[in-house]
């Protein structure tokens, strides 16, 4: 699990949030919506596309994703004009999109060789193709791409190491196989497999996938003097804005810059323990087992791959439907979920007692346009929502630690820790291969503290998770009584 | 003047813009020149947040700061102790 790198690309796209936030938070937007890629895209600032004519249209692009439409579907459109769309967005259909301008169109040939070869006099790479598809040319061996099954036996076999196997970083990053080219050569998104867990935008070098986002709709409702808005605070939220920022600075700079409560899902979580809890005994008094259903990814997964375990999957909804119900019941508040998560945006799209979900990163964007430096900022609020079992759901294993500490060490748990430890889980599980009561699945590797939208090291994260759930009052979730 | 300060904003603007891995790279340096670096981190630097990173090198002030700049900074000012 590594810390996302702020790269250029992660720079962009973080300026082209802050500007957005900044002018809708000002009520300028209408009037400066057009002027934001020529301020971000300087004539003799840095360029990594071929001109600044390119560079400012795919500025636009993200704009329009950044305003909850899919640049795809809306190309002939400004995002002036899909500004005045407000209310009319289609971020619920797709939540990763592919920016086709600012793909690079990788090449697709996927083995090739380099100028290592020796043109050997063995040359196994011609003996083992089994479809003939390596000739020597020029005293080189050559791969006939039109032949080429992509076996990758000739890489295996060569002496020299001289064939290079070329995947895509999106299609490398995905582990449900759910990236593909169309005729352009153009990054794909078969949808049908996609389980918007997010590491391909995090992979693509060129910036060419993003995900939609509620930034502008938020800010608009921030500055709405008739709505209310409630931000949960995600249990990974610890140290993202910086080591040294106290979870309850967050919560007063919160409020100051405009969100009127602040709450931690960690009390959804330490709800949804209970519940998950109960139904697991249940399962195990049936003989059967349960899949955790937290990750809306993990849940992806086996409906989309696995739809046989469907019915497996724990019927408790996720710790941030839990607490925006609990909001709804309570108060006439707007809820906006804040996570590191891409995958969110889409489960909210299922439930009406989600408004909004916004990232760490969005919504640091939007602090830096309320010209908030919470490195200056000193006043605290009390953070007490939360059990420490509530806080743990940040990590991998923070969980199935829950369920144990609940129902007995007795239990058989297993944790998949990342998509392709829970793909070989789910494989064992439908093959039987493995008996389980409990089954932790977490899409992203760490778990949520790893999330493609996280802003601090996971491992860092975790350690402060940590320190913060030992400062909770209650160890257990049914301690809480907020939790009734 | 023996050692060469080194230090780098850590409030919000600079944070979002990737001064925790200017951070996490300084140390690493570091390691490698022992003592010869001296590593601090401020709160704001003149509010020249529109430039975030902000980094301040012997006293003088850089903007728009990657890595690569900064530690070919750093290099120079270090061959000249």
């Amino acid at each position: 699990m590594a810390a996302n790198t702020v790269s250029e690309i992660v720079k962009i796209k973080r300026k082209i949030y802050i500007e957005l936030a900044k002018q809708v938070l000002n009520n300028k937007i209408n009037e400066r919506i057009d002027k934001i890629p020529y301020k971000i895209a300087k004539e003799d600032g840095d360029r990594y596309r071929c001109c600044v004519h390119k560079e400012r249209a795919i500025i636009g692009e993200r704009i329009k994703l950044a305003l909850g439409f899919d640049p795809q579907l809306h190309k002939d459109e400004t995002p002036a004009d899909l500004l005045k769309k407000e209310g009319e967005e289609d971020c619920c259909d797709n939540i990763v999109n592919v920016i086709e301008l600012a793909c690079d169109s990788c090449p697709i040939d996927k083995y090739t060789v380099t100028d290592s070869c020796r043109n050997c006099v063995a040359h196994k790479c011609v003996n083992v193709c089994p479809v003939d598809a390596i000739v020597t040319i020029q005293n080189k061996a050559f791969i006939d791409q039109k032949k080429c099954i992509e076996c990758g036996r000739c890489r295996q076999v060569c002496p020299y190491g001289a064939i290079h196997e070329n995947v895509r970083p999106c299609v490398r990053a995905c582990s449900v196989d759910a990236l593909t080219s169309n005729s352009e050569r153009k990054a794909k998104i078969d949808y049908s497999k996609c389980v918007d867990c997010g590491s391909c935008i995090q992979a693509c070098p060129f910036g060419a996938i993003s995900d939609s986002t509620d930034l502008v709709n938020v800010c608009r409702t921030i500055i709405d003097k008739d709505k209310k808005l409630t931000a949960m605070l995600a249990p990974s939220f610890v140290g993202q804005f910086g080591a040294k920022i106290q979870p309850e600075v967050i919560k007063s700079a919160l409020k100051e810059i405009g969100f009127n409560d602040v709450i931690e899902v960690g009390l959804g979580a330490d709800m949804v323990a209970l519940e998950e809890g109960e139904e697991l005994n249940e399962k195990i008094s049936e003989g059967d087992f349960l899949l955790s259903s937290c990750c809306p990814s993990f849940k992806k997964t086996v409906n989309k791959h696995f739809p046989i375990l469907n019915q497996k999957v724990s019927k408790t909804v996720s710790p941030m439907v839990k607490i925006a119900e609990r909001i709804k019941e309570t108060s006439d508040h707007e809820t906006v979920f804040i996570g590191p998560c891409v995958s969110k945006k889409a489960e909210s799209c299922n439930y009406s007692t989600v408004d909004y979900v916004l990232t760490f990163e969005e919504l640091l964007c939007i602090i830096v346009a309320s010209n908030m430096n919470l490195a200056n900022y000193e006043q605290k609020e009390k953070m007490n929502d939360s059990s420490a079992h509530g806080r743990q759901f940040a990590y991998s294993g923070g969980l199935s630690a829950v369920m144990l500490d609940l129902l007995g060490e007795h239990i058989n748990v297993v944790k998949g820790n990342g998509l392709d430890q829970c793909m070989e889980l789910l494989k064992k599980i439908m093959k039987d291969e493995i008996e389980i009561d409990f089954m932790e699945g977490m899409a992203c590797q760490g778990g949520c503290t790893g999330g493609p939208a996280n802003l601090n090291k996971p491992q860092v994260t975790k350690k402060l998770v940590e320190i913060f759930a030992k400062k909770s009052e209650h160890k257990k979730a049914d301690q809480n009584e907020k939790t009734a | 003047m023996n050692k060469v300060k080194v230090e780098i904003c850590i409030g919000t603007p600079c944070y979002l813009m990737g001064a925790r891995e200017l951070i996490d790279e300084m140390q690493k340096l570091k390691k490698i020149y022992e003592d010869k670096i001296e590593l601090k981190s401020l709160h704001c630097i003149e509010e020249r947040c529109e430039k975030a990173p902000i980094v301040k090198v012997n006293g003088q002030i850089y903007e728009e700061v990657t890595y690569d700049k900064l530690q070919k900074v750093v290099k120079d000012k270090l061959s000249k102790l």
